[in-house]
């Protein structure tokens, strides 16, 4: 068994248990968002197992474009490549609001919120199991302990949050419901563009290693800014603590007083 | 209690808690990550020598604020209330200058600063309130929040009664 897998293991804990618990704390301990952290599973292998590759296969055939060029393909054909992982995997998130108990959990833009945010954990998780198991069949890493794979574990830890922005700004979009949907799209678009940015500029050598390795932290860190403003956004007008807050003392009151 | 000549002090321990057991989970953790592709690959691997110099010294941060957590204390004189942990962190609060003294739970935001359960330290930022500046053994229960003109503290006096009998008569004084 390839090493990466126990790494995939500890990613799959760490992440469900991090990101599970940010549900949990920020949703003020409610647990009925757990379970749509298992919908999202097995969707992230359709999306690259076969939505991906076929419409790869399907534009390049009707351009005429001969397959396994790599970098030497035409630029429209690698833009077309850096454009299909949001085109297709934003709505490919969001698919379990088909079912009816996932789509009447969307009652406010505070729910409509942490329920993209588990969609896209959850298509995360399955990613983090899809990229495990890439690595393992080429058997390139096999030499490795697993806990080398420390990259890995950051990579797909942070990614499954990434993710988690991602849908949450398009499921608060389309609980708004008009306008809000394509806003809502475009706006996870834009974000899956940024947060892939480091990867395509990368790929085409335009920054070294070392650089993308850093520079991955720079789209994580907005995106977590970005949440924190739609968090804040979406937020219910009454207070946090109803009737829990005492005062024990206001100098105005003090001052009236005497 | 403790008795300085001509400045009386009113010294007030914090309420119990494992925060310091957070913050040394936080160190093994650190730790953990950036040992390991050293482990694997060896110290001759760039990238794993400089996780290790990046990683290492936030870990050992961690482990001295560990350390330093039984010496969290609020000291009450005549003037201020002081806000103390270990020699990194000193809040001072004039009594003149605070407007309100209320005990509220606060609501999280996803920045972490140093918020772990059991332990807040220095400012962190607050979704409802906005920045704290905190030296508490709890991180959003309970807070006793004192209020200046400029600035918010966080604080878990273990005897909160008693604490605030005692800031409001030396502010009625």
């Amino acid at each position: 068994m390839s090493p990466i897998y126990i790494m995939a293991v500890v990613t799959l804990a760490a992440s469900v248990a991090l990101w599970g618990g940010l549900i949990y704390f920020l949703t003020g301990r409610q647990k009925r968002y757990f379970w749509l952290l298992l919908l999202g599973l097995p969707l992230s292998a359709i999306a690259n197992y076969l939505l991906k590759p076929q419409a790869i296969i399907a534009v390049g055939r009707a351009a005429q474009v001969q397959p396994g060029l790599g970098l030497a393909a035409p630029v429209w054909f690698l833009a077309f490549q850096v454009l299909l992982s949001p085109l297709v995997e934003e709505p490919v998130k969001v698919l379990p609001l088909l079912l009816g108990p996932a789509r009447t959990m969307l009652a406010s833009r505070t729910s409509a919120l942490w329920v993209g945010f588990a969609l896209g954990v959850s298509f995360g998780l399955g990613e983090a199991a899809v990229v495990a198991f890439g690595v393992a069949q080429s058997g390139a890493y096999d030499f490795l302990p697993w806990y080398a794979f420390t990259g890995f574990f950051n990579e797909r830890v942070m990614t499954c949050f990434a993710h988690g922005v991602m849908t949450s700004a398009l499921v608060v979009g389309m609980q708004r419901g008009g306008r809000f949907i394509l806003y809502g799209f475009l706006g996870a678009l834009g974000l899956h563009l940024f947060l892939n940015a480091p990867t395509v500029m990368y790929q085409i050598q335009w920054i070294s290693a070392t650089v993308y390795n850093f520079s991955l932290l720079v789209p994580f860190v907005v995106l977590a800014v970005v949440f924190e403003r739609m968090r804040r956004a979406a937020r219910d007008s009454k207070k946090d603590d109803d009737g829990k807050e005492v005062v024990y003392w206001q100098r105005q009151y003090t001052e009236e007083h005497n | 209690m403790d008795i300085q000549p001509g400045k009386p002090v009113k010294t007030f321990r914090p309420r119990p808690s494992r925060g310091w057991f957070s913050l040394v989970i936080m160190a093994v953790i650190l730790l953990a990550v950036g040992a390991a592709p050293a482990l694997a690959l060896g110290l001759a691997s760039s990238s794993a020598a400089l996780t290790l110099i990046i990683v290492v010294p936030v870990a050992l941060a961690f482990l001295i604020l560990a350390f330093w957590f039984p010496t969290m204390r609020y000291e009450l004189d005549q003037g201020q209330i002081t806000l103390r942990y270990g020699p990194v962190l000193t809040y001072r609060i004039p009594l003149s200058e605070i407007r309100t003294i209320r005990r509220r739970n606060l609501s999280l935001t996803i920045w972490s600063t140093l918020r772990f359960p059991g332990i807040a330290l220095f400012k962190v930022p607050y979704a409802d309130v906005g920045d704290v500046k905190m030296c508490a053994t709890a991180a959003l229960s309970n807070i006793l929040l004192i209020e200046t003109e400029k600035e918010k503290y966080g604080l878990t006096p273990a005897d909160e009664n008693k604490f605030v009998d005692a800031v409001r008569t030396h502010m009625e004084a």
